[in-house]
């Protein structure tokens, strides 16, 4: 008898230690993500992209290279672009896997390309898609320079706060965030505007961390592009779920699907 | 052998059982606190800072008053400048509501703000007048106000070991009533004295004027609704109309709009299934803000080159002449093109409309002249006062020039300035260089960052 309860003790034992140990490992990964914030999307690509990725700086200048392994928004840009054209007909899941390689050579023997199942600047160009990481060197002034950074954070906020929205509905939540930018009583970066406590309700409950669908990035480059469909407004809000007082003192200036834009 | 087992077997592996949720729950607590300090440390680490920041302009601002040389004071006011922009930035991370210190977030910006734009001044050999003096008087004061009630805030918050993390979580009963709102409530004191801050005359791109300027292109004859319609209607020419809808404007559309406008959602006869296509007019004016049409383009048939003829062309067709395209950015199967109007031989870069050629049919799918609208009006443009081999004499000698123009560049936001425009290499990279040419100071430096979808086309 003493020994079932010896046995059984041990196994308990051994089972709590393992159920801690395995919180314990994947809240630690939690806090790690916590530190770095905005930065961790941007990481991972030029983490899996670049061949010998050195260090993050130096990944993002070099030209950027997609080949099997390959994980990440990138990707799925490729796949989606493919299964538009009649390449590819599997999950747009963002893992360059047997199906991508197949249907990335098919596209290349098809274009006149190197055929090597490698996603290059050549055959992203065929594509029509831009994989560099373009760095802005002269701040937010340079006209007309790739900000992919910036765009993939504007998405990702434009994800999680306007699903459903017509796409309108979305440009306008990003013009809202550019034209925070530009406010005096607003932080001076998109990432500040965007991580300001409290702002936005897609930051506070972790949505934004959501990989953004492909047309939050076009709305993302949209609006960065300059169309403004609120006509400078800097606040938006849901009329139907909005407990702020304080929104409500606004200045309507459009409404657009189930949002109200003001001032 | 059964009495035993239950009396002894399950309450011990009851008695486990509890043990592991016991440890389990230690972690987790143990947990919690961990994440707490780090919040609560990073957050008392950001109010120092802010601290520091706002005494540094304080002083810095003080400083200024009494210097006498330029010099001096351009290097006190780059660095009230940075100062201000990093208290801002630390205080827009403070995990109170935007509500509560959006006017002192808006001080600090244009204090930075205003500085750089006296600093400019005093570059270009204007002096600090009494004006200037009296402004930086005040913007001293209320510095001075602001660091004050800091330090006030910081004391409290150091006596009463005071949380930072439980103001973020609203976890309002670990608190007892004095601390729980002490944050909110000085920051919204502060808040109500930064009102009273007198409006900053300059030009910097967070001044009051530039963020109220009314739009300079749209001419003075107002529309209603159904003209509004019937102008939106004909911009879509050859393509037919199928439905035609409205989106409900606020109340104050009118008073705080950029460009007051009627936005209308348009649907085609040919494209039951497409996407819809927005489309805003101008209510003074009549003028087509911008056009989107959002369908998707899979194919790509056109060369830019091509697309381009047909954006000109687009630009002919509604009357814009004269538009030069300066640079293409190629994305999602469509190029953009930015074209900038061109007066006499003279570039003028604020005078800017975009147009977006879908690379499968040679469609326009977007068209933007908002900035055209706000921008644009008859220019009178100066006679350079020195010629283009003396504006080469001020950029670096080595710098080596590809292309050399007159353009007109926005400075800051409100004024405009006439330059010769040289564009080149350096060191392997693009630049563009401007040089006054009025008064042959070099005023601006873009650097290119090259990208195989953007292209400059001139």
């Amino acid at each position: 008898m003493k020994k079932i309860v010896l046995i059984a003790s041990i196994f308990f034992l051994t089972v709590a230690f393992f159920v801690t140990y395995y919180i314990h490992a994947n809240t630690q990964v939690d806090k790690e993500d916590w530190f770095s914030d905005n930065r961790e999307e941007s990481l991972d690509e030029a983490e899996t992209s670049a061949v010998d990725s050195i260090n993050y700086y130096e990944a993002s200048l070099a030209p950027k290279v997609l080949t099997w392994g390959s994980r990440g928004q990138d990707v799925k840009n490729v796949q989606w672009k493919l299964l538009q054209w009649g390449y590819f007909n599997s999950a747009v899941d963002g893992i360059y896997g047997e199906r991508t390689y197949r249907a990335v050579r098919w596209f290349q023997s098809k274009n006149g390309l190197t055929v090597d199942g490698v996603v290059g600047p050549k055959t992203a160009a065929a594509l029509g898609l831009s994989l560099g990481v373009a760095r802005d060197a002269g701040g937010a002034k340079t006209a007309g320079v790739s900000r992919n950074e910036d765009i993939t954070l504007i998405a990702r906020a434009v994800h999680g706060e306007s699903r459903g929205e017509p796409y309108i509905g979305k440009v306008a939540v990003a013009a809202v965030i550019l034209n925070r930018v530009e406010h005096p009583s607003f932080p001076n970066t998109i990432a500040g505007v965007i991580y300001q406590p409290g702002a936005f309700t897609a930051v506070s409950d972790g949505q934004i961390n959501l990989s953004p669908d492909n047309e939050s990035l076009k709305a993302a480059r949209d609006a960065i592009n300059g169309w403004d469909p609120t006509y400078g407004c800097r606040y938006y809000w849901n009329p139907a779920t909005a407990t702020s007082k304080w929104i409500w003192s606004r200045e309507v200036v459009i409404k657009i699907g189930k949002h109200w834009f003001g001032n | 052998m059964k009495v035993k087992f239950k009396k002894i077997v399950v309450p011990s592996i009851l008695v486990i059982a509890l043990v592991a949720i016991g440890i389990w729950g230690g972690y987790q607590y143990k947990l919690k606190e961990e994440y707490e300090i780090v919040l609560n440390n990073s957050y008392q680490r950001l109010f120092y800072d802010l601290k520091a920041h706002v005494e540094n302009v304080q002083v810095s601002l003080s400083k200024v008053l009494l210097a006498e040389s330029k010099e001096q004071n351009v290097l006190l006011l780059t660095k009230i400048m940075q100062e201000a922009y990093s208290a801002e930035e630390k205080l827009g991370q403070m995990p109170v509501s935007h509500s509560d210190i959006a006017k002192t977030e808006k001080f600090l910006n244009q204090v930075a703000d205003y500085s750089f734009a006296i600093a400019e001044d005093s570059l270009e050999g204007k002096p600090i007048d009494a004006k200037n003096r009296e402004a930086l008087v005040n913007l001293q004061n209320y510095t001075d106000y602001l660091s004050k009630e800091l330090s006030e805030l910081h004391k409290k918050i150091a006596d009463k070991n005071f949380s930072f993390g439980a103001v973020k979580r609203k976890e309002r009963r670990d608190l007892d009533k004095t601390n729980e709102n002490m944050l909110n409530t000085r920051l919204i004191q502060l808040e109500e004295k930064m009102t009273e801050t007198p409006e900053l005359i300059y030009d910097g791109p967070f001044s009051d004027q530039v963020t109220n300027v009314k739009p300079k292109g749209l001419g003075d004859k107002t529309v209603s609704a159904e003209e509004a319609e019937k102008i939106a209607k004909e911009f879509m020419n050859g393509n037919k109309v199928a439905k035609i809808s409205m989106f409900e404007e606020g109340e104050q559309m009118n008073k705080t709009a950029r460009i007051p406008a009627y936005t209308f959602s348009i649907t085609m006869q040919n494209g039951k299934n497409s996407p819809a296509i927005y489309i805003s007019v101008s209510k003074t004016g009549g003028k087509v803000v911008w056009m989107t049409n959002t369908r998707a383009v899979t194919e790509k048939k056109l060369s830019v080159q091509q697309a381009q003829d047909k954006a000109q062309k687009f630009l002919e067709d509604k009357g814009y002449k004269s538009m030069e395209p300066n640079y293409s950015l190629k994305y999602d199967g469509t190029v953009l093109f930015n074209f900038a109007l061109e007066q006499n031989g003279v570039t003028i870069y604020p005078d800017l409309i975009k147009v977006k050629i879908a690379l499968d049919s040679g469609e326009v799918v977007g068209y933007d002249a908002a900035q055209f609208l706000k921008a644009h009006y008859k220019r009178d443009i100066p006679q350079p006062q020195i010629s283009k081999e003396e504006a080469r004499g001020r950029v670096k000698t080595n710098f080596d020039i590809e292309n050399v123009r007159l353009a007109i560049i926005p400075k800051s936001s409100l004024e405009e300035q006439l330059c010769y425009e040289f564009k080149g290499k350096y060191q392997g990279s693009d630049f563009i260089v401007y040089v006054n040419a009025l008064t042959g100071q070099e005023t601006k430096i873009l650097k290119i960052i090259k990208n195989e979808n953007g292209t400059l086309t001139f």
